[in-house]
Formats: structure tokens, sequence, C-alpha cells
């Protein structure tokens, strides 16, 4: 697993500050809506450079891919010994793409009446992600983007799975990447879902969300041991673009589903990395949603307080700080992730089990994350460590 | 290969809008038309309105696939390459004027927008993917329908495949067969229908020469009762094959 976010550029970096609610990297930035210093949990600072005879990919969406897969470059090259290029695919969600740097070469349209000389359709279109990818480390396997919004991440993931289990691969470089753009900024705001304030998720204080950017890929394969993706959990919603159903019948379903699939009982679940956006609605319906599946809701905790909601590719992101969290086990326990916000938990939501700033050390066992995206698109997975 | 059953097909084009249209068209083919867009009568006033191209196009080939009773109750797949594409440079263009953006027009720009009105104007809350691919979108699209299958195998995938031509700004940066269309396809583990298998080609076997959208090629063979069919690129073949 390879990931970038605010947090840092890699796991060594990322794993004490997420332990640590570490919320210092939120900033604001002037540049991106009108008439607004928007905070944001960006990644500061050069990224790697985008080879030259992939110019037509060039953009800052493929520049976090590449930073997240220069990470497992190595196991990326064994396994390319093992099983041949044709033999890997690549599954890539987004939801931004390559729009920021587009917004560039609009601007340069309008101010000159051409779009700018570097600009490629391939950096703006989904599907240049996975040919990006594909064509970065040579590999010939079937390669697609998946955008569904905030669920795109996940599902990229559940694809992975599936792949491997139709035979039409031996592994799937799968995952997900989002970079801060003015579309999204000024669009989420237009939806007066932006807060002013770092996210609060599932405070009585809350108002909405802080948008963040980075990317995780994942090396995933049949062999048995390491982290398993055991459980894949999907819904719709059939209820609003935007908004989710106020009685979390999606995400309840999502969940259910999930569990179902890995044949686990609710009580088994260790932790719980919620959605948690920071909006009104969402963690409304989702604590009421994980109050339904859940006897005794598991400990639970938003990481975007700590790196923002990076939209397409939060649930690969999400997955993961779950993969971290499975991977830094000490003697049969998990050190939980804090949840991050100012303590005044809504009174009006159904009780959540919120890991406490100073942390929280449970048995090790199976954890879930939900994703649920625009278009009423739900996505919930479950990781599990297992004995190698 | 992977096999599974094609229960049932519709497409639109503009001046394509029936299963005798297509037929008429595949014994002499020609260029497919780019500007046009179905009634899509079917879709309550409201939500018709919030419809654009490509989604009057693509909800009316996924509504023209199913029985009344399976709208809400298969599993989707939304492949497309451009996507709603043109409406987000609508929104950049308003950017670069520092104008402020709709809301509404903001959450249908989304890829998986088709998917989301189709959701809502079905009442189906069953699984469903939207992915592009560049030029392998109806190759990946439907890779993706047989993994929805690989995961809840009693339950058909609608799978719908379609484009509109991009705006003029950005339409002369991509090389491609022109037109609008959409093709739905139904897909099913078994049952009636016709059974295909789907996978990676012989070596031997050279793709097509697209001179249609592939999923118009895919059409084209579909209806012809040739034994294979092989799109894609050199690199990335994929062949299509009858079972029967």
């Amino acid at each position: 697993m390879g990931t970038i976010n605010a947090l840092g550029r890699e796991p060594e970096e990322i794993w004490p500050r997420l332990l640590a609610a570490d919320q210092s990297h939120v900033r604001r930035r002037a540049d991106l809506v009108p008439d607004c210093a928007l905070l944001v949990a960006e990644i500061p600072g050069p990224l790697p450079e985008i080879p030259p005879r992939l110019k037509r990919y060039a953009c800052r969406n493929n520049a976090l891919l590449m930073a997240a897969l220069q990470q497992i470059e190595k196991p990326i090259a064994d396994t390319i010994d093992s099983v041949g290029r044709s033999r890997i695919a690549v599954v890539i969600g987004s939801s931004t793409s390559g729009v920021s740097d587009a917004e560039a070469a609009i601007r340069h349209q309008h101010a000159t009446g051409v779009l700018a000389e570097a600009f490629y359709y391939d950096q703006l279109e989904f599907g240049g992600a996975s040919s990006f990818v594909a064509d970065l480390l040579q590999l010939d396997g079937p390669a697609y983007a998946i955008s569904t919004a905030c669920s795109s991440g996940a599902r990229a993931l559940a694809t992975a799975r599936s792949l491997l289990a139709l035979d039409v691969c031996d592994a799937v470089i799968a995952g997900a990447s989002d970079s801060l753009c003015g579309l999204t900024a000024n669009g989420f705001s237009s939806l007066q879902l932006v807060s002013d304030e770092i996210t609060n998720p599932c405070s009585v204080n809350r108002n909405g969300m802080t948008l963040g950017e980075g990317a995780a890929v994942f090396l995933v394969t049949r062999d048995r041991g390491g982290i398993q993706l055991r459980g894949v959990g999907e819904s719709t919603e059939a209820h609003h673009m935007s908004a989710p159903d106020p009685d979390g019948q999606g995400a309840e379903h999502a969940m259910r589903d999930a569990l179902n699939d890995a044949r686990l009982e609710p009580a088994e679940i260790a932790y719980l990395n919620l959605h948690g956006t920071g909006t009104p609605l969402n963690d409304a319906m989702e604590a009421a949603a994980i109050d339904r599946v859940f006897a005794g809701a598991p400990p639970c905790s938003s990481t975007k307080s700590l790196v923002g909601h990076i939209l397409g590719g939060a649930g690969a992101v999400e997955a993961a700080f779950c993969w971290l969290m499975l991977s830094e086990r000490t003697s049969g326990e998990l050190d939980l992730i804090p949840h991050a916000f100012d303590g005044q938990l809504d009174p009006a939501l159904p009780r959540l089990r919120l890991v406490p700033r100073e942390g929280l050390r449970v048995s090790t066992g199976p954890v879930m994350t939900n994703s649920f995206g625009f278009g009423g698109n739900n996505c919930t997975l479950i990781l599990e460590a297992t004995a190698p | 290969m992977i096999a599974a059953t094609v229960r049932r097909w519709s497409a639109w084009s503009p001046g394509l809008e029936d299963a005798d249209a297509w037929s008429n068209w595949c014994t002499a083919p020609t260029e497919l038309a780019a500007e046009g867009r179905p009634d899509a009568r079917f879709l309550p006033a409201m939500l018709r309105r919030r419809c654009g191209s490509l989604a009057r196009i693509m909800l009316t080939a996924a509504f023209d696939c199913c029985e009344q009773a399976e709208l809400a109750e298969v599993a989707t797949v939304f492949a497309s390459r451009h996507g709603n594409i043109n409406e987000s440079i609508d929104l950049l263009d308003r950017l670069a004027e520092h104008q402020p953006l709709s809301p509404t027009a903001f959450s249908h720009t989304v890829h998986n927008a088709q998917a989301g009105l189709f959701s809502i104007a079905a009442a189906n809350r069953r699984a469903s993917s939207s992915i592009a691919a560049q030029q392998d979108s109806f190759a990946c699209g439907y890779l993706e329908a047989l993994t929805l299958l690989e995961r809840d195998p009693e339950r058909p995938v609608l799978l719908v495949v379609g484009d509109v031509p991009l705006a003029p700004t950005f339409a002369p940066l991509v090389d491609e067969p022109p037109g609008a269309y959409g093709l739905g396809l139904l897909l099913a583990r078994d049952g009636e229908g016709t059974p295909l298998a789907f996978g990676r080609p012989p070596e031997t076997d050279e793709p097509r020469l697209a001179r249609w959208p592939d999923a118009i090629e895919f059409l084209r063979w579909y209806l012809s009762g040739e034994p294979g069919l092989v799109l894609g690129s050199a690199r990335r073949p994929w062949k299509w094959q009858r079972l029967q």
C-alpha cells in the first residue's frame, strides 16, 4: 500500500500524525473560491515529475498517484516478474481527475484564445488516470477508471477483488486519487456544504466539510496472509443527486451487505472509519444507520478532520488508514485513530462510541470503512489482518 | 473466457430509435448522427428537465432494456468515455470568468449522474458502478458488469454505454468515431437469451478496425450472427464469442 495526503508523503510520516490527531496541516487558500480564504487539507511542496514520455497525462492528480505508486515500486516489480505485464489490471477511482490542470488551460484560453499548450484531453478525462498508471508501469491488463463520486476509491478495491475472482488477472493495482481544484471547491461551496472552520464531524456545532486531496494505491493479489479485503457492501439510494436519504437506509444496506459478504456478526467489528463528512445531514443519517446495524456501536472515528474530504480518493485513502492500523498492530492489539473534533457530541445523534483524542487500544479484529457519494452511491469495505 | 447471457438489448441514436431501425441500419450502416435526443416521456417532468442529452439517451436505452418489474431490481453499470465533461467545461468557463456555479449544475456533472438519475427514476437501490476507460470504455464497462455478476450471480446487471460528441473546445483533441448513441445490455449468468464468452483473444486474432463506437460495433456483430468479435487495441484486445 502506498499513500500520500495532507498528513504526509509516506506511511511512516502519516501514521504517527493520525494517532496524534494532528490537524496542523489544514490551511487557508485564497485562490480557489472568489472572495474566500477556504480551509483545505492540501499537500504542500513538490510532487514527482511525470516522465516526458507521459506528458499527455501530466496533471496534479496523476502526480499524486505516482507519489503513492513509488512507495510500492519493489513489490510491483516483483509481481511483474512473477505473473507478467498482461496479467496485472489497473483500477483507479477519481472524481476530479485532472480538472485543476484543465482549469488553468481554460483560463489560458479565455486570456489568449487558445488552450494552454501543455494541456491534453487525457489529463481531464477519467480514463486518463488508469491509462497513466498502466503506461507508467507498462502493464497490459485491463485498465479502467471508476467514478462514482465519493465512493469511487472504495469501489476500485471491490472491483479488484472481483477481477481476481474472475481470473481476468493475477494482480490488480487498485486505488484512487483526487486533487484540490476550483470546480469542487466552488461546487461544494455553492451547495453550502463547506465549513468555515475545520470540519467538526458528529459535533453539535458541525456545519460542513473541509476539502482535501490525496491518493492511495494497493497491490491486490490472491495471496493469503497480510491484510485481506474481507467484505464489500454496496447500495444506491434512489433519493437525491447531492443529499443522502435522511433515514440512512442506503448506508445501512451497504454496511449490512458488507457484513453478510464477510460472514461476520456486527459485534465482531473492532473499529469503524466513518464517512463522517461533518455535514449535518451526513452525520445524522450515518449515526442512525450505525445505530440500527450495531446493537452496540464499535469505536468510530472520522479522519476527515485530519486530511479533509478527499472525495473520489476518500474511500481508498481511508481504506489505507485501516490497512495501516492493522499493519501497526502489536501483540494482538490495535491502536485506533482518534476522532478529532471539538468534543461536543451532538446529543440529537444516536449514541456513537467515538475514539477519544488520547486514543484507544482494542483487541485486533476486522475493521470497517464507509464511503457514501453523490448520486446516492454507497460502498462499505471490511479489512482484516490475518496470520501470514 | 467469462460466460454471461445477453437477455435483452436496446439502443438509441438520433433517427435509430427501435430494434427494427437498428436491424435495417446494420444492412447498410452509415455514420451516426451527432445531434438529437429522445423524448424520454417515461421520466417525470421534474426529472426530465434535469437530464441533458446524454442522460436522456442513456436512460432511454436503460428503460427500454428492462421489463417494468426489473427496473428496480437490476444492478447497473454506466460506462461512458466523456460522461458529463461538456457540462463540466461549461462550469470551468464560468470559473474562468469568476462567475458563481449553480449547485444543481455542479451536482449533475459527476460521472455517475446518469446512474443517480436512473436510480431515482427507476426507484432502484441496487449496486451501481460508473466507469470510463478512454477508447476501451465499452469493453471495460462490459468487464465491470461481469464483476457485479461475480459478486451477486443471481441478480442481472444492466450495462448502459453511451456518449455524445465533445464540446468544440475539446473535440479537436480527440480522434474517435462520430455520433451520439446509447446501448443497453441486460446481462445475466444464464437463462433465456444469447450466451457469450468474453475475454482476451489468442494472439492470432486481430482487433476489428472500428468505424463506429465500440458499443455499436458490438451491436452490429451481435445482430449479424457471426461467431466472434475482437475489439480494442493490439495491446489490449477483447473478444466476444457466441457459445451456442
